[in-house]
């Protein structure tokens, strides 16, 4: 949910229940108010009756206006409280009942008592308080909406520098080693992200940086001791009494030791192409190098009684570093001839479409998304060191060339797209 | 044939010593920069093993020097780094030959050998065992002067098996030095090689010089 949204969620609910709450508020008080000055109205009148008795002696004539009724009752009760009443006259003209105040109290007249009851219409009062209410409800609304309106525009350009950062956050590869462009602003917040934000993706670059440094001289610092042991076992080999058990632990100890010596020059040349150390970039025939590295193989593909099938568009060139694309090649060439069966065949592809590699095989046990990753293999493949593919992904990867890898039709296929 | 061990992991300059004086050469060692300095000046090597990183001084130093006296020693790099650009400058400094660590001792002992043989190069580009010679410089093989015919892959087969003749060689060792290192694995497709080589061989009269020994490997002997 969007800031916004969840801040109106609350805003709009709120605003709106204060505005009902104080605009019926706003109304019984303007009711009373002007109620109020009907009563004063109403006492004035009274007194003005009073006066007119004090003064002639007789009662001012009863009077019957539309807006205004004065009469007179006689009764006798030499004892009554003044009394302000609502009471709904039925008017016949217009054919509806009037709201009308009403004042009731006793006046005398030459010993006689009479209750004088003087009706005044409200409606007008009534009028007034409804229209008043209404312009007032209409000018909040039309203040609510461009409140909101206006809301919308200023925030989110308000909100375009925390935007900008996290447009940049999200385009951020470390491995691609882009720097971020963080846009200046005045907002204080904000600067104090982008600040953040900077410092941490320094650190960031930095550790990575030194981590991969540390992994590229770990490496390098392996292949000595490597050297060691796999030179020992070859001399240890030499020997000319071995007994067979003998020969079985020095070949698994030999074993052991090529396999971690591929492994580790795996990582190594994941962690060189990752380093950027084979950056120059050059428009190489990749025709030429895709023919002559398959010619090499053909003896080898051949003593495993693998056929290969070639369709080879003639001076197909693309931008890539020479060295990266004879271990691109090799590892998809390689990976097809050992991931096969005595019998199989292979077939390679290089056209508009890119470069094609399918060979016969086994299907994959684990899903064909994972195989690109580091160290996952098909446990079928026992002597697999499981980088090959992830070695062809990391290149690809560099040079946003689009590869993938399925199982159809009982075949391998390993598809690169060079966009 | 006098070769120069420069490489300061004490266990590794003995391993080849020990591997390379049974082929018959005579090696000295030296553990660091100085002391190679020193035997580069006053000796004249066949050929000098290199490691580049020495503790006390850039190996690439060693190669200026001996290019700097007019020495005509056979350099083969070896080195830690498998970088390209260690190997671009050793090659460009005049070293022959480069090889990563970790590396078997027969790959060694071959590319040794072949740099040896540029080196001497007059008249002496035919290997001769027995019947069986070989012209290194028109890649041509003869049983008792009857021309064989060999795929490129068999005829580097048997140039491998000739430079560590006597001695025992993995079969990761020869896929390695015929395929590169990244076929990986399994390596019983070499019998179909080794099968190939010696049908041919044998086809000319040859003996079968190619003896499959404890299954981990082949000896080429007589």
């Amino acid at each position: 949910m969007k800031l916004i949204a969840k801040y109106n969620r609350v805003n709009i609910p709120i605003t709106i229940g204060i505005l009902l709450i104080s605009s019926i508020a706003y109304y019984f008080i303007l009711h009373i108010v002007l109620l109020n000055q009907v009563d004063n109205d109403l006492q004035i009148e009274k007194q003005e009756i009073i006066h007119y008795v004090n003064e002639k002696g007789i009662l001012q004539e009863a009077s019957n206006y539309k807006d205004q009724q004065i009469e007179f009752t006689p009764t006798s009760l030499t004892h009554f409280e003044t009394k302000l009443t609502n009471e709904n006259i039925y008017n016949k003209i217009e054919d509806e009942s009037e709201p009308f105040r009403r004042i009731d109290f006793l006046i005398k007249e030459n010993g006689n008592y009479y209750i004088a009851t003087i009706n005044k219409s409200v409606q007008e009062t009534e009028d007034i308080v409804r229209l008043i209410l209404m312009i007032t409800l209409l000018v909040i609304a039309v203040l609510l909406l461009i409140l909101f309106i206006t809301n919308r525009f200023v925030l989110s350009k308000l909100w375009k520098p925390f935007n900008n950062t996290l447009e940049q956050l999200k385009q951020f590869n470390l491995s691609a080693k882009n720097k971020i462009l963080l846009q200046p602003t005045d907002v204080d917040e904000f600067k104090e992200l982008n600040a953040t934000t900077f410092l941490m993706i320094q650190k960031v670059s930095s550790d990575y940086e030194s981590l991969k440094r540390f992994t590229e001289n770990a490496s390098h610092e392996i292949q000595t001791p490597l050297a060691i042991i796999k030179n020992k076992i070859e001399l240890l080999l030499q020997s000319e009494n071995l007994d067979g058990a003998q020969i079985n632990v020095i070949q698994s100890l030999n074993d052991a030791a090529s396999r971690l010596s591929r492994m580790n020059q795996s990582l190594l040349l994941l962690t060189k192409i990752e380093n950027s150390q084979f950056d120059n970039t050059e428009r190489i025939n990749f025709s030429f190098i895709l023919t002559r590295y398959i010619e090499n193989l053909e003896e080898l593909a051949s003593a495993k009684d693998i056929t290969i099938v070639k369709n080879i568009a003639n001076d197909f060139f693309i931008d890539l570093n020479e060295s990266l694309a004879e271990i691109l090649i090799s590892n998809v060439v390689v990976n097809a001839i050992k991931h096969n069966y005595p019998g199989g065949n292979i077939k390679i592809d290089l056209g508009a479409n890119g470069l094609s590699v399918s060979n016969t095989g086994t299907a994959p046990k684990i899903k064909t998304s994972e195989l690109f990753e580091r160290f996952k293999k098909d446990s079928a493949s026992g002597d697999s060191i499981g980088l090959g593919l992830s070695i062809v992904k990391t290149i690809c990867d560099k040079y946003d060339f689009d590869v993938s890898y399925n199982f159809i039709e009982e075949r391998h296929v390993v598809k690169i797209a060079f966009i | 044939m006098k070769i120069l061990i420069i490489e300061d992991e004490k266990a590794l300059s003995e391993s080849i010593a020990e591997y390379l004086a049974k082929q018959e050469y005579h090696c000295d060692i030296a553990e660091n920069f100085h002391d190679a300095i020193r035997k580069v000046e006053y000796n004249d090597y066949d050929c000098v093993l290199l490691d580049i990183t020495l503790p006390d001084g850039d190996g690439l130093k060693i190669l200026e020097q001996l290019k700097e006296d007019k020495k005509t020693d056979g350099v083969l790099i070896i080195s830690a780094k498998n970088s390209l650009d260690d190997k671009i400058r050793g090659l460009n400094l005049g070293a022959d030959d480069y090889l990563p660590k970790p590396f078997h001792l027969s790959e060694l002992n071959a590319r040794i050998a072949a740099i040896i043989r540029r080196k001497n190069f007059d008249g002496k580009s035919i290997i001769q065992f027995n019947n069986l010679s070989i012209d290194t410089q028109s890649k041509m093989v003869t049983v008792a002067n009857n021309p064989v015919e060999l795929t490129k892959k068999e005829y580097e087969l048997l140039l491998y098996f000739i430079s560590n003749k006597k001695r025992l060689v993995s079969k990761e060792a020869i896929a390695e030095h015929l395929w590169g290192n990244d076929v990986g694995g399994n390596f019983d497709f070499i019998y179909t090689h080794i099968k190939n080589l010696r049908k041919k061989l044998m086809d000319k009269g040859e003996v079968d010089y190619i003896k499959s020994v404890y299954g981990m490997g082949y000896k080429f002997s007589d």
